[in-house]
């Protein structure tokens, strides 16, 4: 076998190994998958590490601290090191770089030259160590080198590995990077001040016969330090010519300063939604939290304080600013966002990880085309809609929606029956609004327990407080003396005595919560 | 015009919704609104509407509020409107059931202090049903196939004088033998007007007046009824009843 042919089998092995590629996603999860639940135990631990090698090195200066501490540092850079290369490692899939080379060949029947192959291969790995973070990460390490011991001071870059661990401050080089064309002239700006001003300022103070200024240097120190209103006063002007060019120097450098603070504090006021924002998609990520409120509105604030009694989570998004704040009140993750935006809800992870959606606007337009975009996303998602006009109902569950609440449906059935029938409008209003103890609640019959088999009248509901409303039963079912079919089950309502129930029923009780819980509470020590 | 007992206040999509859902139960209603636009739209959708200066009390009077109206449905989408009209109807008539939708729980008190006798908040029905289809979909589902109009129905039925129910417990009713239906509770006026569930423990004898709430099929209710009426109850399937 050829080295090209042992080459292509290597490659073809590592693309088709479920191990080699669960091992490099799970190094990508702790060194670079940012929302890996992991990552942020790495990164405090590569954050401690740092800080105390620093502290360390600080304390070497003028102490010595023995075998110890070399040891230590010696794990420090060990640990350095596994990264960088673990880094390097999974920057790219290099066998990938040459089965592609590879296939392009066969595919134009080109004779296939595995050295250049490779080659290419290994440049674009190489590509990795020229990046920024890959160097500030290699100048961490190389110092601890003996013969490099003069390049001691770089171990202060260690310091700025930080940047791997925290977001915040990576989140603020971004932000800083996004205004570069403000920050570049301001530069531009001020690098030609001070330039003038310390050419001026030479001119006219250099030449005396005792001269604070002996070089350029020193003028250009003195300009920096003036426009940046620090002002040491180490170096004063003496003529009056001196203190002119100063006066306009301080000038301008109150006009640097504030133009440097707007620019700062405008870009992080732009970008302050978008910071909260990753916030909450990390967070999200994180608790696996899988429902999904969009429109934080009366009807979404109900939801969710039912929810959240339930100990359920959930992420709300909806446009209002001040509706989000309602929502971080309350304590819920919130984002501030249309539920139209499609990025948005993909970042949320509604492709993969949300399982419910609840569309809660008070705009049916808004609800239809949330609906709709998130049902051509993810076709197995519930998405449960609210539908402000009755006419709208229709296109909901057209647009994918699996359940629609109408709210004037609904007051307009508790209406009708309160004008027809006030006293039974109580019951109904109650059960409706989960408001009364009394009410609906299901037991399921489990295989083989105790209500398993059992004949509805061996079962002494009166005595528990309970009336049996019915049973809801998986299957087809002919509609007849009091059977009603469901979706894909069917109802029996006021099942007789001899009605054997089985496994997998649903039993449909009616009475207060207290025993309910008791029923069930009973039925699972199986002490009926 | 003819009088009209039920009469709804404004006309937005929730007016529309209740008075439909009024009509398909054979009551006949009335929409009023000061909008002479909404009243048109009603109006081109084939329902009885008008328009009507709420604010003013001879107006008012003149539709029927203090003589003859028995239910008034305020649901203007504006909380102080919906205030405004209850306060009014109030002083025209003790009597006056006022029905008020609301925003929020500090709009229903506000609502009650002003007279109406019963606030509805439809935003917390919504949350609550879509909370239901999240918690418990298998019984929404039953509940919106099953309940409400389609195959099983909720009646109340008054207990009248002289009956052979009277004196009867609660508990010893037996209606899910006799007749398929399910008893939810009874309310005693002399006690007030709480629902006194079945369920609760609470030996409640009947006697006249008292109100059964019933579930059931509408076929049963009916024959629950015409016993009722006739007072000539079922006997328990396979007991002899003296």
């Amino acid at each position: 076998m050829s080295f090209s042919h042992r080459v292509i089998k290597q490659c073809y092995a590592m693309e088709g190994s479920t191990r080699y590629k669960g091992l490099k996603q799970a190094v990508f999860n702790l060194l670079e998958n940012p929302r890996a639940p992991i990552r942020p135990y790495f990164d405090i631990f590569m954050i401690l590490l740092v800080l105390t090698s620093v502290w360390m090195l600080i304390y070497e200066v003028k102490n010595d601290l023995g075998l110890l501490g070399d040891i230590f540092e010696i794990i420090v850079v060990g640990i350095f090191i596994i990264e960088y290369l673990l880094r390097f490692w999974i920057y790219n899939d290099g066998h990938k770089t040459i089965l592609e080379r590879y296939e392009r060949a066969q595919f134009i029947n080109e004779s296939f030259h595995v050295w250049s192959a490779l080659g290419h291969a290994s440049l674009e790995k190489l590509r990795y160590i020229v990046r920024p973070l890959a160097i500030i990460d290699l100048l961490a390490i190389i110092p601890s080198y003996r013969p490099l011991r003069f390049l001691r001071i770089f171990l202060l870059f260690r310091l700025f590995k930080l940047f791997r661990y925290t977001r915040s401050i990576s989140e603020f080089v971004k932000v800083l990077s996004e205004k570069r064309i403000e920050l570049v002239t301001l530069f531009i700006f001020m690098a030609f001040i001070t330039f003038t001003a310390a050419t001026a300022m030479f001119f006219f103070e250099a030449d005396r016969s005792d001269p604070q200024i002996s070089g350029f240097f020193d003028s250009i120190y003195w300009a920096l330090v003036t426009i940046s209103t620090v002002g040491y006063g180490d170096i004063t002007p003496h003529t009056t010519e001196g203190r002119i060019v100063t006066l306009v120097l301080i000038i301008a450098g109150l006009g640097v300063i504030s133009f440097f603070t707007s620019i700062i504090v405008s870009a992080f006021g732009e970008k302050i939604h978008e910071i909260r924002a990753h916030r909450i998609f990390s967070e999200v990520e994180r608790k696996h939290i899988d429902t999904l409120i969009c429109g934080f509105g009366r009807v979404g604030q109900v939801v969710a304080e039912r929810l959240a009694a339930d100990k359920q989570m959930f992420v709300v998004v909806d446009p209002k600013e001040e509706n989000v704040r309602i929502a971080k009140k309350q304590g819920y993750p919130a984002v501030l966002g249309d539920g139209e935006d499609n990025d948005l809800l993909l970042s949320l992870g509604i492709d993969t990880r949300v399982r419910r959606l609840l569309c809660l606007t008070g705009d049916d337009v808004v609800n239809v085309y949330i609906t709709l975009t998130a049902r051509q996303i993810n076709p197995g998602i519930e998405i449960i809609s609210r539908a402000n006009h009755r006419e709208n109902v229709t296109k909901l569950y057209r647009a994918g929606a699996s359940h629609c609440v109408a709210p004037y449906e609904v007051l307009g059935l508790i209406a009708a029956e309160y004008a027809g029938q006030p006293v039974a409008f109580e019951a109904v209003y109650g059960l409706l609004t989960g408001q009364s103890h009394e009410g609906i609640e299901a037991v399921r019959i489990q295989q083989g327990g105790v209500l398993d088999g059992q004949p509805m009248g061996d079962v002494d509901f009166r005595h528990r407080k309970l009336t049996p409303f019915g049973v809801i039963r998986k299957g087809d079912c002919e509609p007849g003396d009091s059977r009603y079919p469901l979706r894909d089950s069917c109802f029996h309502f006021n099942p007789r005595d001899d009605f054997t129930l089985r496994a997998d029923d649903l039993l449909v009780l009616f009475g207060h919560e207290y025993s309910v819980v008791h029923f069930r509470d009973c039925l699972e020590r199986g002490t009926l | 015009m003819s009088r009209r007992d039920t009469l709804i206040f404004g006309c937005s999509a929730l007016g529309h919704e209740v008075a439909m859902q009024l009509s398909d139960r054979g009551i006949d209603v009335f929409l009023y609104s000061n909008d002479l636009d909404e009243v048109g739209a009603l109006l081109a959708k084939g329902l009885q509407a008008g328009v009507v200066d709420y604010t003013d009390d001879e107006k008012l009077r003149d539709i029927g509020i203090g003589n003859w109206v028995k239910t008034i449905f305020c649901l203007f989408s504006e909380e102080p409107k919906n205030l405004f009209l209850t306060l009014s109807a109030r002083a025209l008539d003790e009597k006056l059931k006022i029905i008020c939708v609301c925003e929020s729980n500090a709009s229903a008190e506000r609502l009650r202090a002003a007279g109406a006798t019963k606030v509805i908040d439809p935003y917390e029905i919504s949350g609550h049903r879509v909370h239901e289809l999240i918690a418990r979909p298998y019984l929404v589902e039953m509940l919106e196939n099953a309940m409400f109009g389609k195959y099983i129905d909720i009646a109340e039925i008054e207990i009248p004088e002289h009956s052979t129910l009277s004196g009867v417990p609660l508990n010893d009713l037996q209606l899910d033998k006799r007749y398929n239906l399910i008893v939810m509770g009874v309310v005693d006026l002399e006690l007030g007007n709480q629902l006194i569930f079945s369920t609760s423990g609470v030996a409640h004898r009947l006697d006249a007046g008292d109100i059964l709430v019933v579930i059931g099929p509408m076929g049963e209710i009916s024959r629950l009824k015409q016993a009722v009426f006739e007072n000539e109850m079922e006997p328990l399937p396979g007991s002899r009843d003296p």
